[in-house]
């Protein structure tokens, strides 16, 4: 269990269990809500958080060694004027490169050596097939998994809490690249005579419009086995920390007063006990919200589906500094951006962080 | 109430987990209605399994494979090479001839031709697009070594392009630079080219004037083509090709097993035997154009001489690369490294090119008792350690560098340092990603390494890798590697190089050609281990009349040339109904499955809710 309390701790939270706090009288040395500070500090942090992520990125990659040019016009007949011309982009001098950098990293005019097109062009035009793969995961994986998380928790050591538990265990612990072989072969290639029905691999058919109701219909179909593995793999996730921490809750005095009142059982866990059990989840949900635009690299590939995972990977080779700094920069942003919605979201719902 | 909810929310649980399973039931319907519908709708679609994505649709800047292979789909050449043996065939152009002053070429373009638009297709197109690459600058990257000895093109009619050339070459008879539409392409100017995608805008086809054309593109996903009503040699029988993509041939050989694809090929020995009697399918192993080798520093150096890098001294004896060449078993390599999809290598361009490959007179086989004689003989006494020393008492101690990509390149230098052990030469082995294999080659920081290369039909290519010119060079204290990496220096070499260059006979340019192989074979520059085979599959319950290159056991797609995609035809639709079991409808079979597997969990789902329940009433 140490593990899942890791990752409930992994945003920097630590939602010490306990009475709420008495009410504070307002500080309001500095003419701002504690609210309003609390969300300005979040934010300052988010912002130099990006700016070290700007400045690392640039120089990281370069230490990288490599003649990416040469590498990837080997077996090609590029004449030699042409190598020097495309070279003569990378040799330029470092300072001068970080500033231009500086100045726009989201410049149209940072090409790939590889592909030889401006990175954010590339970038962009893999990105909804991830942010489609893995938002429609989390969203499914965030209610499927609480939901039986507080149904394990508040009937914990009951057949269903011990049947969840062993099942989202035993999920928790798969790589989800073996768990979507499993079921590609299972669903989409086909075992025992029974013909796979899911295709293997793919977005849409070829030939299909998109845009009609038929080419939804073939979106939803190419999606089902990616979604699931994504989603099986983390709702595992929610579903054991939202127990562990409903469980914590279970023997608070202020769920005792709460039933003395007279309350029914369902009431107190879904007025009492879940608000306040629901803190680390939330945590959970966001910080993978973050990794939205990574996290499903591996999925892709056993899937083929078009997203930004194999980018990265054909960024590593030569290496393509430019697409590699621009991907990365991409899933920095993601996550950095995710952590400050999640520390809002966080003091909207529990007073106490902000005080 | 209490006992209403509950039940609602374990009702509202597993009928979520029924739809999920019954899900492949119901689309399967509609998944079918769509993707089979565009063909049952008499459009034949012939579908092409990829693992690299086409990078871009416009000639001047892709640079994948399957994107050259996109381009001779959509835009003619001057000539082709045959399917039978490379031999140089009509293209766009009938005939070619050399101006008996060697000054220039002149091309008699096939009369009355049409763009896929309509439009005339003319010697001014073929004008306009070589004048373009001559004067480009982008245009020049995919190119230029095509058009480096061309000084000007110029059309004297609809039917005659001239080609003025700055000396012979017999790169003239096979300018693999794509024919272009002047009337689109006039637009398009050296800024616009290189962000300029080449897709297909409001449904209307990319105008082009090979097979087929392009009619639709989803990056990272596929490409479609449809059969060119307008090409020289006639519309293809396929209506449709599709490039669908794969992030790995296992999963294009699951796709092929299920009929989502009809064509796959670079797979792996285990996948091939895997498909290998498969109802439906047809497995050919293809012999291909690459090979491998093992590659010895031969004194690194710049082009100018001076020397870089930390080669051991070693390997610089042609006596010690004999030894090594004598000491591997290119048999064995090929048998269980590559499954026997593979055959013993000899010189640097393999047996398919028929007329220009060398098998050489006097073949070094496998014999570690005489690889051990020749080091005896050549000073290198046995030390205590079961490692020589040479004649000037340096331990036969040598690096030799493999590549993490290469599950094979890994097996072969296991291989060959077992070898090289029992005839007292130690080797280092370190597996490097090829990035890093490059740089350091190009540094000279290496004794021996294993990669390979893929060998075009013309030979300048490849033999230009052992010219001196060749070897790295400086700038700012940064060091290039060119196409050399065996510093292979040779002033008879490129002499012979230079030669072959300049002759317009072909059969005389063959003759240099072999003479070159020779002198590399005698040098064991590269011990070529193997020349590897492309193992293919395809649903021969479906698609038919497939054309190798070369004749009779050469590859069937991503040839010079666009021949099978010409040739195949489908089965005949009786044919297909019988003998393919996917892709059809719903099985009735699994539709009971499913529902057997829903009911069971709605029951099992109401059980556990009524046990709930009485835990309930019981607290």
């Amino acid at each position: 269990m140490s593990l899942i309390q890791d990752v409930a701790g992994g945003g920097g939270h630590d939602p010490v269990p306990g009475p709420p706090p008495l009410p504070r009288k307002d500080k309001g040395g500095k003419g701002l809500s504690p609210g309003a500070s609390f969300a300005l500090r979040k934010t300052g942090a988010a912002l130099g958080t990006l700016f070290f992520v700007l400045v690392v990125n640039f120089f990281l990659f370069r230490l990288l060694p490599g003649d990416p040019i040469g590498m990837y016009t080997r077996g090609r007949n590029v004449p030699a004027e042409q190598l020097a011309q495309l070279r003569a982009e990378l040799d330029r001098p470092i300072l001068e490169q970080f500033l231009t950098y500086l100045r726009n990293p989201f410049s149209s005019t940072i090409d790939s050596a590889q592909f030889n097109r401006p990175v954010w062009e590339l970038v962009t035009e893999r990105i909804w097939p991830t942010l489609l793969l893995v938002g429609t995961a989390i969203v499914l994986a965030s209610i499927i998994g609480v939901w039986i998380g507080i149904k394990a928790g508040w009937k914990r050591g009951k057949s269903f809490d011990k049947v969840s538990t062993g099942v989202t265990l035993t999920l928790y612990s798969m790589p989800e690249f073996w768990l979507g072989m499993i079921l590609l072969i299972v669903f989409g290639v086909g075992v025992l005579g029974l013909p796979g029905v899911f295709p293997i691999g793919g977005i849409s058919t070829p030939g299909v419009d998109t845009s009609s109701l038929a080419g939804w219909l073939d979106v939803a179909w190419h999606m089902v086995l990616p979604v699931t593995t994504l989603t099986l793999v983390y709702l595992a996730e929610y579903a054991l920390v939202m127990r562990s921490s409903l469980v914590d809750e279970m023997d608070e005095d202020y769920l005792t007063t709460a039933r003395a009142k007279g309350l029914s059982d369902k009431f107190v866990r879904r007025r009492h006990a879940v608000p306040n059990a629901l803190l680390p989840t939330i945590t959970l949900i966001f910080l993978n919200l973050g990794f939205t635009v990574s996290g499903a690299i591996t999925v892709e590939t056993v899937f083929s589906w078009p997203g930004l995972g194999l980018l990265s990977y054909e960024a590593l080779r030569g290496p393509d500094v430019a697409l590699l700094q621009a991907i990365f920069l991409l899933f920095s942003i993601g996550v950095v951006l995710a952590n400050l919605v999640a520390d809002l979201l966080y003091a909207v719902i529990d007073p106490r962080v902000r005080s | 109430m209490k006992v209403r909810r509950r039940w609602h929310a374990w009702a509202a649980f597993t009928s979520a987990i029924a739809v999920l399973v019954a899900l492949p039931l119901l689309p399967a319907s509609a998944e079918e209605s769509p993707s089979p519908a565009t063909s049952a709708a008499d459009k034949t679609v012939f579908t092409v399994g990829i693992t690299q994505d086409v990078d871009s649709t416009n000639p001047f800047t892709g640079i994948a494979a399957a994107s050259f292979e996109a381009y001779q789909m959509m835009y003619p050449t001057l000539t082709e090479y045959s399917a039978a043996d490379f031999s140089t065939v009509p293209g766009l152009a009938e005939s070619w001839e050399e101006s008996a002053d060697k000054t220039y070429w002149t091309y008699k373009i096939r009369p009355g031709l049409k763009w896929s638009d309509g439009e005339p297709l003319t010697a001014r197109d073929a004008a306009y697009t070589f004048n373009r690459v001559i004067n480009g600058d982008i245009e020049q990257t995919n190119y230029g070594g095509y058009t480096s000895t061309i000084t000007k093109a110029v059309a004297e009619d609809d039917t005659t392009l001239v080609l003025y050339v700055k000396k012979p070459s017999p790169i003239m008879y096979q300018l693999a630079v794509y024919i272009l539409p002047e009337h689109i392409w006039k637009d398009i100017d050296g800024k616009k080219v290189k962000s300029y995608k080449n897709e297909p805008e409001n449904g209307e086809a990319v105008v082009g004037g090979g097979p087929y054309v392009l009619i639709e593109r989803r990056k990272g996903e596929y490409l479609r083509f449809a059969a060119n009503p307008n090409y020289y040699a006639g519309k293809p029988a396929a209506d449709e090709v599709v490039f669908r993509v794969y992030k790995n041939t296992d999963a294009i050989a699951e796709a092929l097993r299920k009929g989502e694809v009809d064509y796959a090929n670079d797979l792996s020995a285990n996948v091939f035997n895997s498909l290998e009697g498969a109802e439906g399918i047809t497995t050919v192993p293809s012999v291909y154009s690459g090979f491998n080798q093992i590659a010895f520093n031969m004194g690194a150096a710049l082009t100018d001489g001076t020397p870089i890098g930390d080669g051991s001294k070693i390997v610089l004896d042609p006596q010690v690369r004999l030894a090594v060449a004598q000491a591997i078993d290119r048999q064995v390599l090929a048998d269980k490294v590559y499954g026997g999809f593979a055959t013993p290598g000899s010189t640097v361009i393999p047996p398919l090119y028929t007329n220009l490959h060398l098998e050489p007179a006097n073949p070094v086989g496998f014999d570690l008792d005489a690889a051990n004689a020749t080091l005896e003989a050549a000073g290198y006494t046995m030390g205590e350690d079961g490692v020589r020393v040479s004649p000037d008492g340096e331990r036969m101690s040598l690096r030799l560098l493999g590549r993490q990509e290469s599950s094979e390149s890994q097996k072969v230098v296991e291989y060959v340092k077992d070898w090289l052990a029992q005839i007292g030469i130690e080797v280092n082995v370190k597996i490097v990603s090829e990035d890093t294999l490059y740089e350091k080659v190009g540094n000279g920081d290496f004794d021996m390494f294993e990669w390979g290369w893929v060998v075009e039909p013309d030979p300048d290519y490849q033999l230009s890798t052992f010219t001196c010119d060749q070897r790295s060079t400086e700038e700012d204290g940064t060091i290039y590697a060119g196409l050399s990496d065996s510093f292979y220096c040779d002033d008879e070499y490129d002499q012979l190089y230079e030669d072959q260059k300049l002759e317009t006979d072909q059969a005389k340019r063959a003759e240099i050609v072999k003479q070159m192989q020779q002198k590399l074979y005698d040098s064991n520059a590269y011990v070529v281990t193997v020349y590897y085979d492309n193992p293919t599959a395809y649903r021969s319950d479906r698609w038919t009349n497939f054309t190798p290159q070369p004749e009779p056991d050469g590859v069937l797609l991503f040839q010079y040339g666009t021949w099978s995609y010409e040739s195949i035809e489908p089965v005949t639709a009786d044919n297909a109904d019988t003998t393919s079991s996917s892709g059809g409808g719903v099985n009735p079979a699994l539709i009971v499955v499913g529902v057997v597997i829903a009911a069971g969990l709605v029951l099992g789902g109401v059980m556990i809710g009524r046990r709930g329940r009485s835990e309930d009433d019981v607290e």
